[in-house]
């Protein structure tokens, strides 16, 4: 009688509707947590088969559960669950004891998955030891806008000037002591600065101060370069307190012309000029100069 | 014809859902023969019979005197609206490819909505679902969580009959391990997918358990609120409601009463129905179905042959003209003949050897002699 329901049971599980058969290209799986194999098969079907048995895992511990006919009316006491040992070896044997009478394929599978589990659980220990790899996915649009944000807050950061300035205060501030080390760029642009402070404060003194600071921000020039210019402006001190007038003119347009190329060849030779004049005549050229540049 | 079935008892249980200590001898339709093909089919049949007529009007589309212009004037032959002075005119009428003609075969009110079904038919189907109903398998298969449920069939107490309060109701649905197949409707709550929301179907879900009951004292208004519980009288019991969809093994919970009045109604194979006139369970076709057994029964082993053992295998044919063996087969004849050929050509060579020698000693001698 029983045989017959199990036949129908399987029929109906088989060609008709049956809540834990999942259907792919190639094979039918069973969802049902005690399958043995998770296919769907006429063996392998816990629903349609009175006498059946599965290994299963919880908390690194593995069980057998057995299902007899005589339970099958009351499905909360139908499983009846085996603690095995953690060794394999003697589990296997639990196995074959619980299971001396059964057919051989569910002998055979219980203990195939029982050693499936047993593997897999060195694995996940052997894994633990290890050093865990986390994955993190990356999220594109926020690599983006983040990169693009970087590059703006470098431009917003103006670090060249933040570290000129910085520089600049640690000269005036005197923790170089004395250095004679100029850039030639760095020593233009102080000069520059110079010119429209004087305009503002007319200060000789403060003048060579800020020349000073404005030839340390930027320290390119080999130190060669700068005894040549350190001799060549004593050399040409007489020189050019001669001819000031033409000689300031020049400088000037040179000066003015002062963009990027033609500042390497030229601002040596003005700088070294310019040391001396400063003193003097410089303020009344800086305001012909400005009254030209507004022009 | 007597049927020889098992039926055991079946403990009821009270509202804690302990064994009450009343047990029920299992009513003998859950052992009637499940038939899921009957169930289907009537369960098609019936899906029909709630089903309300539509059709077009009688009138669409030929609520014009339009006429065909005939041959000769340029134009398809349709029919066309006759008169001026509209967009309407001449323009296509009554064809189902027109715009605003008549659809192909319109629907009709008279079209057959309704399908009788054989009463016996229906009865079968009913005792096929309610046979189902008891098999735990079946009701797993269908889609319920049954798991930790007591007992299959579920029998409860009559007190329940008399819950007036939700509270209880669910409280026993809890004791008694149901209460998962409810969250299992609640889970699956959800919108209809198509046209059926905007026809007041908006909402679907997953059914659960079906609760059976002899006497409403209350019951209904306790249960009712619970989504996925469904209540019906055993008087009155529905293959709608037993197999939905089709299929068979609902979650069933009866109370005592009801259980107990299965027996009346659908009559055991010894003593027809007492509720209804002249019916008995219907009768399976095969007793015994287990084959292996039957194949090992007597009556079949003393008609059936003995198995044909032998076992044919594939050989390999060996070419008589070249394998002396497989001529052999053919034709023992043929070494006789092979051996007396062998003997003549042996006795020729050597009279031609003999010849030979002879020649030569005769020429020798000559030479001698010369």
């Amino acid at each position: 009688m029983t045989m017959y329901i199990l036949i129908i049971v399987w029929s109906i599980i088989n060609k008709s509707f049956c809540s834990y058969k999942v259907n792919t290209k190639t094979q039918r799986f069973c969802r049902n947590e005690y399958n043995l194999t998770g296919l769907c098969n006429r063996s392998a079907c816990p629903l349609a088969n009175s006498q059946y048995a599965t290994v299963r895992e919880e908390d690194g511990n593995c069980f057998l559960y057995m299902k007899t006919v005589e339970r099958s009316g009351f499905p909360r006491n139908m499983w009846e669950k085996v603690k095995l040992s953690k060794s394999l070896e003697k589990a296997l044997r639990q196995i074959n004891e619980y299971l001396i009478y059964w057919p051989g394929f569910i002998k055979q599978k219980c203990k195939q998955r029982l050693l499936k589990i047993s593997q897999y659980l060195i694995r996940m220990r052997k894994l633990r030891l290890r050093r865990q790899k986390k994955l993190v996915p990356i999220q594109r649009k926020q690599e983006r806008r983040e990169r693009r944000r970087e590059e703006k807050a470098l431009v917003a950061a103006r670090l060249d000037s933040a570290i000129e300035k910085e520089l600049l205060e640690r000269l005036k501030r005197g923790t170089y002591g004395d250095i004679y080390n100029f850039p030639q760029v760095a020593f233009n642009k102080a000069l520059e600065e110079e010119e429209d402070a004087e305009v503002n404060m007319e200060g000789e003194d403060y003048g060579e101060d800020e020349e000073n600071e404005g030839e340390e921000a930027e320290e390119e020039i080999d130190e060669e370069l700068e005894k040549e210019l350190e001799e060549e402006s004593e050399n040409e001190e007489i020189e050019y307190v001669e001819a000031d007038s033409d000689l300031e003119r020049e400088l000037e347009s040179e000066s003015d012309m002062e963009d990027i190329e033609p500042k390497a060849t030229t601002s040596v030779k003005d700088n070294t000029r310019r040391k001396p004049r400063l003193e003097i005549e410089y303020e009344t050229e800086t305001l012909s100069k400005n009254a030209k540049r507004t022009v | 014809m007597s049927k020889v079935v098992a039926r055991p008892l079946i403990t009821v249980y009270n509202e804690k859902a302990e064994a009450s200590g009343s047990t029920v001898q299992l009513p003998a339709v859950f052992r009637a023969p499940i038939r899921p093909d009957i169930v289907s089919f009537v369960q098609q049949q019936m899906s029909m019979n709630r089903r309300h007529p539509y059709c077009v009007s009688e009138k669409a589309g030929h609520q014009t005197s339009a006429e065909s212009w005939g041959t000769g004037r340029a134009v398809a032959r349709i029919p066309r609206v006759r008169g001026g002075g509209t967009h309407r005119s001449g323009q296509g009428a009554y064809g189902n490819m027109c715009r605003g003609g008549r659809m192909f075969a319109p629907t009709k009110i008279w079209r057959r909505w309704h399908r009788k079904i054989n009463v016996n038919q229906k009865r079968y189907a009913l005792c096929s679902a309610i046979a189902a109903s008891g098999i735990p398998s079946l009701v797993m298969s269908k889609g319920h969580l049954i798991n930790d449920v007591p007992e299959m069939p579920l029998v409860v107490s009559d007190k329940v009959q008399e819950y007036n309060k939700t509270k209880q109701a669910v409280v026993l649905l809890r004791r008694l391990r149901a209460w998962t197949d409810v969250q299992k409707v609640y889970k699956t709550r959800r919108f209809r997918a198509g046209k059926g929301k905007m026809r007041n179907r908006r909402r679907t879900s997953k059914l659960g358990p079906l609760i059976i009951y002899g006497k409403d004292q209350g019951l209904t208004k306790a249960f009712r609120n619970i989504p996925g519980v469904s209540l019906i009288s055993v008087n009155k019991l529905n293959l709608m409601k037993l197999a939905p969809g089709g299929h068979v093994g609902r979650f069933c919970i009866w109370t005592e009463s009801a259980f107990q009045r299965l027996n009346a109604l659908y009559g055991t194979w010894r003593q027809k129905s007492k509720l209804k006139s002249d019916y008995n369970l219907p009768q399976p076709i095969m007793t015994g179905t287990d084959l292996s057994r039957l194949l090992k029964s007597d009556e079949i082993q003393k008609v059936i042959r003995r198995p044909r053992q032998m076992v044919r295998r594939a050989s390999v044919k060996r070419n008589p003209l070249t394998n002396m063996r497989a001529l052999m087969k053919l034709n023992p004849y043929s070494a006789v003949i092979k051996k007396s050929a062998a003997k003549v050509a042996e006795a020729r060579k050597k009279n031609k050897e003999a010849l030979l020698e002879k020649k030569r000693q005769a020429s020798a001698t000559k030479k001698v002699a010369a």
